[in-house]
């Protein structure tokens, strides 16, 4: 990362300067720990302790949908999540979709349905996608609108998401029937 | 976030209680923060400690108890009651309201009791949680009390909850076979928005009506004058149409930045007439 997007994204953040406090999670399958600010949110707590990029702060204020991460099986807005309320979970953020090197399902099939341009919105959507696709490995498109209704896209036209989506299911399921 | 707070998360709840009884004045309950931490970042409350309840495991039940009512916690999520089969199943109208509550991610967050302790005059769930008459369980250091949801608003954004004070739960009475109810929700867009107008309607089992909704007063409202035509009134085909009629005598709403006073007067009127007749078909 270069040093000047290093300095912009420092200062999205503000520091309440009160004592640290240790927090420790598990993300993306790795246990993490870290003495931070007690009014951090789990948001900043990825981004500027973590350095994962991937999640991204749009409104801060849980109607964007950007920084939705999945937090203990479910998805959140990582926004409206204290990062001391996340003390002892498991967390799953975009950085967690692929293996091995290689790009998810959900992940492959968005990017051959284009559907993303500028890109601001997908880590958020394909949480919610992949939250979706656990609990419900066969959504109708009713069911996959609900789970992206609180992403919102300025993009897409949000018809090649769902579709990304869709066709993301029916090659998770053949490759579990496999 | 920018505003100093010391996070507290209690083991129990005779633990979270003592550290109110001094210090409620200087705290702030933390249920699924979606109201509360939206409220910190912007400065608009700046408490010395949050108190986050959901370490309580008693305050994580949905359940029926006693007599047949049901008890929901105050670490019950909005996702929660709106899967729970009981809910579903015997109060329907809170089911509904629960799914058109902001967006997926934040009802896995967002709870039912926070819903009401926010206290905000759209507050989805208040109407359905009103024509059900449910109860709202309220504890402190010092003992117990329980009140009418009802009785529990006391302005915009205002509770009569005092700040020793903690919501331990919802009661909903039983209900009995048979019943109907539902809620509709006019928002500017179809998915996550804020409503305009909400009407949530119940028919009892004795064909009775109770109806209540949001949007259209400083606090969620009971109908009490259209509940009484509607109850004095013989069932008509023309009934739907003068409740919606009656019901833009009985409230009056404002205008603001998501619609007009006249409109959500219209669409008031236009909601109680379909809840109405969708009551009296399946009636
Ligand atoms: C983007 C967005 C969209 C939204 N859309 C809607 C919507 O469509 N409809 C709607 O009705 N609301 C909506 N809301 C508001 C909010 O999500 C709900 O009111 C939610 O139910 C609040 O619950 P919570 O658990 O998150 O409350 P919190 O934020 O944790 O608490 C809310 C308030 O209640 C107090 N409190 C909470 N629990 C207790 C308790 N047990 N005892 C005493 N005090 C308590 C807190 O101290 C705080 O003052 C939206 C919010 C956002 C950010
Ligand atoms: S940044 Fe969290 S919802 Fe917009
Ligand atoms: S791709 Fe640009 S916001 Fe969705």
């Amino acid at each position: 990362m270069c040093v000047e997007h290093e300095h912009k994204v420092a200062e999205t953040y503000l520091d309440s300067g009160l004592p640290r406090v240790r927090v420790s999670c598990t993300v993306n399958g790795e246990s993490v720990s870290r003495w931070i600010d007690p009014t951090m949110s789990l948001l900043h707590f990825l981004r500027h302790e973590l350095n994962l990029l991937g999640t991204k702060e749009g409104c801060g204020e849980g109607e964007c949908g950007a920084c939705t991460i999945i937090l203990g099986g479910k998805a959140v807005n990582s926004c409206l999540v204290l990062a001391q309320e996340a003390a002892g979970s498991r967390i799953l953020t975009v950085e967690g979709l692929g293996q091995g090197g290689r790009l998810s399902v959900l992940q492959e099939e968005f990017i051959k349905e284009d559907a993303l341009q500028c890109g601001f919105c997908t880590p958020g959507m394909l949480m919610s996608a992949r939250a979706l696709l656990d609990r419900n490995p066969e959504p109708e498109e009713e069911d996959i609108k609900e789970a992206i209704a609180g992403n919102l896209c300025r993009c897409t036209g949000y018809y090649p998401i769902i579709k990304a989506i869709r066709t993301a299911s029916e090659r998770e399921r053949e490759a579990s029937q496999r | 976030m920018d505003s100093e707070f010391v996070y507290l998360k209690p083991p129990s709840l005779s633990d979270l209680l003592k550290h109110l009884e001094p210090w409620g004045e200087q705290s702030k309950v933390l249920a699924g923060g979606t109201d509360l931490l939206v409220l910190l970042r912007r400065h608009s409350l700046s408490p010395a400690y949050v108190v986050d309840l959901k370490g309580i495991e008693e305050l994580q039940r949905l359940e029926e108890v006693e007599g047949g009512d049901v008890f929901l916690g105050a670490g019950i999520t909005v996702n929660e009651a709106a899967h729970s089969g009981l809910v579903q199943k015997r109060y329907k109208a809170v089911a509904d309201a629960a799914n058109t509550l902001a967006s997926y991610q934040l009802r896995n967050r967002a709870t039912v009791v926070g819903n009401i302790c926010n206290a905000s005059p759209g507050a989805d769930l208040a109407g359905p949680l009103l024509v059900f008459d449910a109860k709202v369980q309220i504890v402190s250091a010092r003992g117990k009390r329980e009140v009418l949801l009802q009785d529990f608003f006391a302005g915009v954004k205002k509770t009569i909850l005092r700040p020793q004070e903690l919501v331990y739960g919802l009661i909903l009475p039983a209900v009995a076979a048979g019943e109907r109810s539902l809620y509709l929700k006019q928002a500017r867009i179809k998915g996550h928005d804020l409503g305009i107008v909400g009407v949530a309607a119940r028919l009892d089992s004795r064909k009775k009506f109770h109806l209540a909704m949001s949007s259209v007063a400083p606090t969620p409202v009971r109908l009490t004058r259209l509940e009484t035509l509607l109850n004095d009134s013989p069932w008509s085909p023309e009934l739907p149409e003068q409740a919606a009629e009656a019901v833009r005598e009985e409230i009056r709403p404002i205008s603001d930045v998501r619609a007009s006073a006249a409109y959500r007067s219209h669409m008031a009127g236009v909601l109680v007439k379909r809840a109405i007749r969708y009551l009296m078909e399946e009636g």
